[in-house]
């Protein structure tokens, strides 16, 4: 699929997603937001890819928002939004689709990520950053909350006290702030960013697909359920995993002190 | 709102400012305090000019250092006690607030204190801040909700150690708990609440209440539940912004 606002590749079972419109601080527009959820099915759909990454094209932002700002200082499209409100967070909505990605995710977080921006990065597995890059939600200084998921997201993953100052106070957050608060596994020179990235992506395409797919799926549900059904599905998943080529690949590369090469099957 | 005994309550430009006011006895919780307290939140729900909320406490050495104990044993019978707990369920209309409550916490946070702290939904403490539970030590447990909000708020292994081996907790530990969102100078705790009181009282209010809803509520549903809720709230506060 031809894709104008993003580009997409896929190298050795990595597929790269970048945010591509550096001019305007690769913004979210309705046809962006359309191509990243086509380019997360695409991904779904291609059995060869083991991670993906996302990432912004150009070095001051990863994504500073979306266009609804935008709108809203332009009376005549603001008033074209206001027709299909309701429909507003579904078409602009993005981290759905990427939280739907069943191999592994990182962010590769290259500049500022603010706004939807920063909701972005929240469906991702593991986020890392380059130091330069703040993180945030200065909208609701313009009266809008988040559309994406971050009230949901975000205190999942930081608590709710530390959301709330964030969500509502709509100050930045350094780099260095976001790592002690966990919002973050690392940080690294910006230069560094895309190797450092990288070797991750690496060393997750060395272990077994399907496991790193259950893995996930086994915490990210698992967090909605009660301990007892969570650890229910833990061990149901884990009886499939026997059923998997990958699981006698793995466990014979062992015994035989031998690298694993796992098919995915 | 005036002529309370046990708080100070004071309303400034959308803000609302509640002391706990017994600084001669750590600002311990009493009874007349439960109800003085009933009252202002009370009041606070229902103001619309209140946008944000501020607790703090009276004097150098405590925010508030727990419930008053010279009351347990005039205690009323268990049945007209617990009739009296729903009766008048401070700690229930304290969480229903709609309007963001900010902590301004400093000396012993202690028993009810760290629980009054707990229902406030931003915490700023000053470097000599000190929190613990001493409930099980006094052959009592916490009854204003520390069992539920704290390993919310800092997990399990770190309340259950507060609360069965009498842990405390200072700043450092605090805020790398998350149970704080910031540290400052004892001099600066009242300045810097005030400024993000005032940040967060110059957003659109709307948005503001939406926000707090749904983080709130969200962390009691599903993930999918929870997406769902912010979705229908975005569009209430999209409606709302270009409505203007």
């Amino acid at each position: 699929m031809p894709y104008f606002n993003i580009t997409y590749q896929v190298k050795e079972s990595i597929a790269y997603v970048t945010l591509n419109h550096p001019q305007d601080g690769n913004i979210i527009s309705e046809s962006l937001a359309q191509e990243l959820r086509d380019v997360c099915q695409e991904i779904n759909e291609d059995g060869d890819i083991r991670a993906a990454v996302f990432s912004g094209a150009g070095n001051k932002a990863f994504c500073l928002g979306n266009e609804l700002e935008r709108h809203l200082r332009d009376k005549n499209t603001g008033r074209n939004i206001l027709v299909e409100i309701e429909s507003v967070p579904s078409r602009y909505g993005v981290a759905s689709a990427i939280a739907r990605l069943t191999c592994p995710v990182i962010a590769a977080i290259n500049g500022d990520a603010l706004g939807q921006g920063l909701e972005l990065i929240l469906s991702c597995d593991i986020r890392i950053t380059a130091d330069v890059a703040h993180f945030g939600f200065p909208p609701i200084a313009l009266g809008l909350m988040p559309i994406d998921g971050a009230t949901q997201r975000l205190p999942r993953l930081i608590g709710k006290a530390k959301s709330l100052e964030m969500l509502l106070s709509g100050e930045l957050i350094s780099a260095q702030e976001a790592y002690q608060i966990g919002l973050v596994s690392k940080i690294v020179p910006q230069s560094r960013l895309a190797s450092e990235v990288d070797q991750w992506a690496k060393k997750i395409t060395t272990k077994a697909p399907i496991a790193l797919r259950y893995a996930k799926e086994a915490i990210n549900k698992g967090l909605d359920l009660t301990l007892e059904q969570g650890l229910r599905l833990e061990a149901d998943l884990y009886f499939l995993i026997h059923t998997t080529e990958d699981r006698e690949t793995g466990v014979r590369a062992f015994l035989e002190k031998k690298p694993p090469e796992f098919e995915g099957k | 709102m005036s002529g309370f005994e046990t708080i100070i309550y004071e309303k400034k430009e959308g803000i609302g400012y509640v002391t706990l006011n017994r600084p001669q006895a750590l600002n311990v919780y009493n009874l007349k305090m439960r109800d003085e307290l009933y009252q202002i939140l009370g009041a606070i729900k229902d103001d619309s000019e209140v946008k944000v909320a501020v607790f703090r406490g009276a004097g150098e050495r405590a925010f508030c250092a727990g419930a008053d104990l010279t009351e347990f044993l005039t205690a009323p019978s268990p049945t007209i006690a617990r009739q009296a707990r729903w009766e008048r369920d401070v700690w229930g209309l304290f969480l229903s607030l709609p309007q963001p409550i900010i902590a301004a916490l400093h000396g012993y946070v202690l028993g009810s204190g760290i629980e009054i702290a707990l229902c406030c939904d931003l915490r700023i403490a000053s470097e000599d801040v000190q929190f613990g539970l001493p409930e099980t030590g006094l052959g009592i447990i916490p009854a204003a909700g520390a069992t539920q909000t704290l390993p919310r708020t800092i997990g399990r292994a770190k309340t259950l150690e507060m609360l069965l081996a009498g842990t405390r907790l200072n700043a450092q530990e605090a805020l790398h708990l998350g149970l704080v969102n910031q540290i400052v100078p004892r001099e600066q705790l009242f300045p810097a609440t005030e400024k993000i009181a005032r940040k967060i009282a110059s957003r659109s209010q709307p948005v503001v209440k939406y926000t707090k809803f749904a983080i709130l509520h969200g962390l009691d549903l599903t993930l999918e539940q929870g997406l769902e809720l912010e979705s229908k709230l975005a569009s209430l506060a999209l409606k709302v912004r270009y409505a203007e």
